[in-house]
């Protein structure tokens, strides 16, 4: 029907009851064309509101169920441990069961791992040596970044210091192999005690100083430690470092062999690095040190964890390891440059780290092949490539939060506040829900519930006009026209929550206004603090109240 | 006259390192950023001072006034590059400090790539005149060091202090969520700052281009310096890094004159590290008062 | 009697949480307005979306005339500046301090405007006659005073520049009966020519009788007069 009002004329509502009506209210009510329900529900079929494609894109691989095979897991023999974190589900939509892989990074790991492994097997002939040796400095600097992350990232303490245990471990072990001529297996098990005892030392002043105060620490150590080794005449102040030590690797190999066990050896220290991460960081150890990062220590002791000790153990174990690094270095190298202790190489192991992003392993070792990829292998580009790898440390850390690896954290966090506001943007005042939202709510009587309720509000509506507020005022109780017939039967099946409601004080008392809360147990709560004395007075201002939240919904 | 000696020596290099250290706790304090990238701006505004006083004039005043608008400059475009974007971003702190660091390796080699390497001097900025007080002998650039930067810091205290600028710094360093609520713009307050502290680095690049030459790398130096000072001196303390300011240049030229130049590292971070130890905030660092990390 | 303030369909809120929604309201000016509700229902919200401290807003805020709501939903106080500039006085919920500045720098702070500044001494003479206990601390730091004096402090320097539309968000919280009541009464000697004040309270009684209007606000909604484009009483 397209016309607006009924088309019955005017006629009367009786009250059946009003032979025994002993209030003596009307008997009879003249109705006022009330426009047809219909209408309303014609209007809502057209949805205004722009609407888009749904559904939600698969990302990880999902392959079929084993069905009614037994489902063999293979496992790292002897603990229970799987392959890959795969879970049973069923699909929402389908109901078919599924497997789902929940975390696929440790496949990008060993994809990445291999095709370092054999990457001097694909890297074109003309650039085999400088290719290979960029590759030995990217494994030895990715090893100590690694290890760096696991203080500065996990334990969020800004230490400077990791090239200059490096570096110390690196020279001490170097005059050690020249003055008393040890074998080249002897200087990383030395680097490693030579580290430990570093680490002791900076561990002490990190229980008493914290943030930069700590790191300008560290810095002077470094520059002691640079002013300390170019000074003295026993480590190569003339010759600007230590050269001669042992190796392993024999110059009478060929040349290509030679590159080729640099590089495997720095790769396999890399991996050793990696195990040093994995057991620290996932462990334990890593679990404590993320609970308590600087400043917000006190929950943590809280809870009982001994964020002190767990401190000085990760100096301990990080320094250890990078003293080892340091002997291979030594090892490696035949010796040891100055230029380790240089400002420019801690700040340009701080954009290895930024551009990676600070507090995981892979970003680590993705900082570290940028920069070594541009100061080692574009050296043809001359001093334009410094200025390179700041632009590239600078636009990193302004657009992302936390290096290239918290690129997916970042785009997902700014993907739900969008859209969380578009949402907003879109749904009308208590209107029925979006088919978005709709997707995600599982009862779906509800959302039924919601879209009628709104259609219900819309048409009531257009029923309030000022002859109908006469019409209750007169008389709020008894035989009532149409439309007011309707609004009164659609406020009294409202639910309990925030329902007006009238409050006596006793059986002589005034009436006054409450809103009920819908929980049980609460009590409901005063809404005006006007008395009324007449309870057909108090009826109606229950009427105009809800009558307004009705508007104004 | 030794201790004469030492002392004026000190006085003078405490000067210098003072008025970057000045900069960096002024800096940390009302915008929550250490700013590494202060040796570019003075590796800046010394080449700013040079430019003009090889094209333009050559008069003592107009390259000291170069160099201090230059130093201006180059912390406004800091400002503008890394505080702008990044003060209500997460991990202001780190990333903003890393975004200073960026800007001084690219700003050094484009210096570097510009101006070549070869260091260059500024004109001799306070004639060669001298001043006898009985036994000591106070050459013009000394004296004329220690009286610009006095000169300086003191104008910059006093318009801390008086003016409705300065008002505004010192309310954002205490709460900067309330300083806009009265009307005080981070953003052009943070240029202020900026350019502030910028001039004070242009200043000190002039100043120190009496005894050495101006490289491109030659803001190194003095940024370490001026960082450790203001550490020193507790952030956000102007009174504790004129303090460390002083006690570290005691430390400089009493080794140097003792123990020889390439000791004087050492010592000086003998003595910061002894000083964090005892006092772990600096010497008078603002634990209650100021701006906490 | 042109409107000072005027809200049209305003959501604000923080993150995925939606404080307000689709408000209207108006305010003329002389007008005094008090805002009833309980803790958590987004007076303040209210208040810090016309000043633009929200996570984000959306919808129509004149004041006098000129549109300050925007759509926003980066850097709350990005704006706040030049908002307060425009002609807004905002108290705060908490005071909202500077803890090392003395009383004297407080009120001097509240000054921003170039004509206030100008002025400032006589307005700051003006401001201690109404809250007598601050001459005896004008040089002490803020952070040191007690919470009524810190209050006095708050509204002090508030009050110092003349503004449009004056926001007092629970000028009485926490603080002892007869401290609230002195608080009150200094906010309501305020003369309203051109201007006009809005206050948020908890404590209905405290407004009763000095209020031209007095709003309820529940779960993000007005109840009451809220705006004159209600077509029923």
């Amino acid at each position: 029907m397209s016309d607006n009002s009924t088309s019955k004329d005017k006629y009367f509502w009786h009250n059946p009851l009003a032979v025994w009506d002993t209030k003596g209210r009307k008997g009879k009510v003249e109705s006022i064309p009330v426009p047809d329900p219909a209408t309303a529900w014609d209007n809502h079929k057209q949805y205004k509101i722009k609407t888009y494609k749904l559904g939600r894109l698969k990302h990880y691989h999902i392959w079929a169920n084993h069905g009614e095979r037994t489902w063999k897991r293979i496992r790292w023999w002897p603990t229970r441990r799987n392959l890959l974190n795969i879970r049973g589900k069923y699909n929402r939509k389908t109901l078919i069961a599924e497997k789902k892989i929940m975390d696929r990074r440790p496949i990008y790991w060993v994809l990445c791992l291999f095709i370092l492994a054999i990457a001097p097997f694909l890297f074109p002939e003309s650039m085999q040596n400088s290719l290979l040796t960029a590759g030995a400095v990217f494994g030895i600097f990715a090893a100590i970044n690694v290890c760096w992350t696991l203080v500065l990232g996990t334990a969020s303490i800004f230490s400077l210091a990791s090239y200059a245990i490096v570096g110390v471990a690196a020279f001490i072990t170097s005059w050690l192999s020249i003055q008393y001529g040890l074998p080249w297996w002897y200087l990383p098990i030395v680097g490693t005690a030579i580290g430990f005892a570093f680490g002791g030392i900076i561990a002490l002043p990190a229980m008493r100083l914290d943030g930069f105060y700590y790191a300008l620490l560290t810095l002077g150590l470094n520059e002691l430690c640079r002013v300390y080794f170019t000074t003295s005449k026993q480590f190569g102040s003339a010759s600007g470092g230590l050269y001669g030590a042992s190796t392993y690797i024999n110059p009478d190999w060929a040349p290509y062999t030679q590159s080729l066990v640099s590089y495997y050896g720095a790769f396999a220290l890399l991996i050793a690095s990696l195990f040093l991460f994995r057991f620290t960081n996932g462990k334990r150890l890593g679990r404590i040190l993320k609970m308590a990062p600087e400043k917000r220590e006190a929950f943590a002791e809280a809870c009982g964890v001994d964020y002190r000790q767990a401190r000085i153990r990760i100096f301990l174990i990080t320094s250890a390891a990078l003293g080892f690094i340091g002997g291979f270095y030594a090892a490696h190298y035949r010796g040891v440059a100055f230029s380790i202790f240089s400002f420019d190489t801690v700040l340009l192991g701080l954009a290895m780290l930024a551009i990676g992003g600070i507090g995981k392993a892979e970003g680590a070792i993705l900082g570290t092949l940028v920069v070594v990829f541009l100061d080692k292998i574009l050296i043809e580009i001359g001093p334009i490539r410094h200025l390179m790898i700041g632009t590239i440390m600078f636009g990193a850390v302004l657009f992302l939060n936390n290096g290239f690896f918290g690129i997916k954290q970042q785009f997902n966090a700014w993907r739900d506040k969008k859209r969380g506001e578009w949402r907003s943007a879109r749904t009308e005042k208590g209107g029925e829900a979006l088919p978005e939202e709709a997707t995600e709510i599982d009862d779906k009587d509800r959302l039924y519930m919601k879209r009628f309720d709104k259609v219900q509000r819309d048409y009531l509506k257009t029923l309030i006009t000022p002859q109908i507020m006469e019409e209750h005022r007169a008389q709020p109780l008894g035989q009532h026209s149409e439309a007011l017939e309707r609004v009164l039967l659609y406020f009294r099946r409202a639910e309990m929550d925030d329902k007006y409601a009238l409050h006596r004080d006793g059986p002589t008392g005034h009436y006054k206004l409450i809103a009920f809360s819908g929980n049980r147990g609460v009590s409901p709560r005063v809404v005006d603090d006007k008395e009324y004395d007449d309870v057909d007075e108090a009826y109606h201002a229950v009427f105009v109240r809800r009558v307004h939240d009705l508007m104004e919904s | 006259m030794d201790i004469t000696f030492i002392l004026i020596n000190a006085l003078v290099v405490a000067c210098i390192y003072g008025l970057v250290a000045v900069a960096v706790s002024i800096t940390w304090s009302s915008l929550g950023l250490i700013n590494l990238g202060y040796g570019f701006v003075f590796s800046f505004g010394g080449y700013g001072a040079y430019v003009v006083s090889k094209n333009l004039i050559d008069h003592p005043i107009a390259v000291a006034l170069a160099g201090i608008l230059f130093g201006a400059l180059g912390g406004i475009i800091i400002c503008a590059l890394v505080f702008i974007p990044l003060h209500d971003k997460k991990n202001f702190t780190t990333r903003g400090m890393i975004a200073t660091l960026a800007i001084s390796l690219v700003g050094s080699q484009a210096l570097l790539m510009y101006f070549g390497p070869r260091a260059k001097s500024l004109p001799e900025l306070f004639g060669f005149w001298q001043v006898r007080l009985g036994n000591i002998v106070l050459t013009s650039d000394k004296i004329g060091i220690v009286v610009c930067s006095i000169a300086m810091l003191s104008v910059v205290i006093f318009w801390m202090q008086g003016s409705r600028r300065g008002l505004e710094i010192r309310a954002m360093m205490m709460n900067p969520h309330a300083a806009s609520i009265v009307g005080i713009g981070i953003r052009s307050t943070g240029f202020y700052v900026m350019a502030l502290t910028g001039a004070m680095a242009g200043l000190a690049a002039v100043l120190l281009s009496q005894t050495y030459f101006i490289s491109p790398f030659s803001g190194l130096t003095p940024l370490i310096k001026g960082v450790s000072i203001a550490l020193c001196g507790g952030l956000g303390s102007v009174r504790g890094a004129v303090i460390a300011a002083i006690i570290l240049g005691i430390t400089e030229a009493a080794t140097s004159r003792l123990l020889g130049g390439q000791y004087v590292l050492i010592t000086q971070f003998l003595v910061i590290i002894s000083i964090l130890i005892v006092r772990p905030r600096g010497i008078a660092g603002l634990l209650d008062k100021g701006r906490e990390q | 009697m042109s409107e000072i303030l005027r809200i049209q369909g305003l959501s604000a809120g923080y993150g995925p949480l939606r404080v307000i929604h689709d408000m209207d309201l108006a305010i003329n000016e002389g007008e005094r307005v008090g805002l009833v509700g309980l803790n958590g229902h987004g007076k303040t919200t209210l208040f810090y979306a016309i000043a633009g401290l929200t996570g984000w807003q959306r919808g129509s805020i004149l004041l006098n005339g000129h549109q300050i709501g925007r759509t926003r939903s980066q850097g709350p106080g990005r704006y706040t500046h030049n908002i307060v500039r425009m002609g807004l006085s905002v108290m705060p919920q908490g005071d909202e301090i500077f803890n090392g500045l003395s009383v004297e720098d407080h009120l001097d702070s509240g000054a921003f405007t170039k004509e206030a500044w100008h002025n400032r001494a006589r307005r700051k003479e003006e401001i201690l006659d109404l809250f007598e206990p601050l001459r005896k601390l004008l040089n002490t730091p803020v952070g040191q005073l007690s919470g009524g004096e810190r209050r006095m402090v708050s509204i002090g320097r508030g009050l110092m520049t003349k503004a449009k539309l004056y926001l007092a968000d629970e000028p009485s919280l926490g603080l002892a009966p007869k401290l609230g009541i002195t608080v009150m009464e200094a906010l309501m000697k305020i003369d309203l020519d051109g201007c006009a004040m809005f206050i948020a309270e908890q404590n209905v009684a405290l407004l009763e009788g000095k209020c031209d209007r007095v709003i309820g606000m529940h779960a993000g909604k007005l109840k009451g007069q809220a705006s004159q484009a209600l077509s029923l009483g």
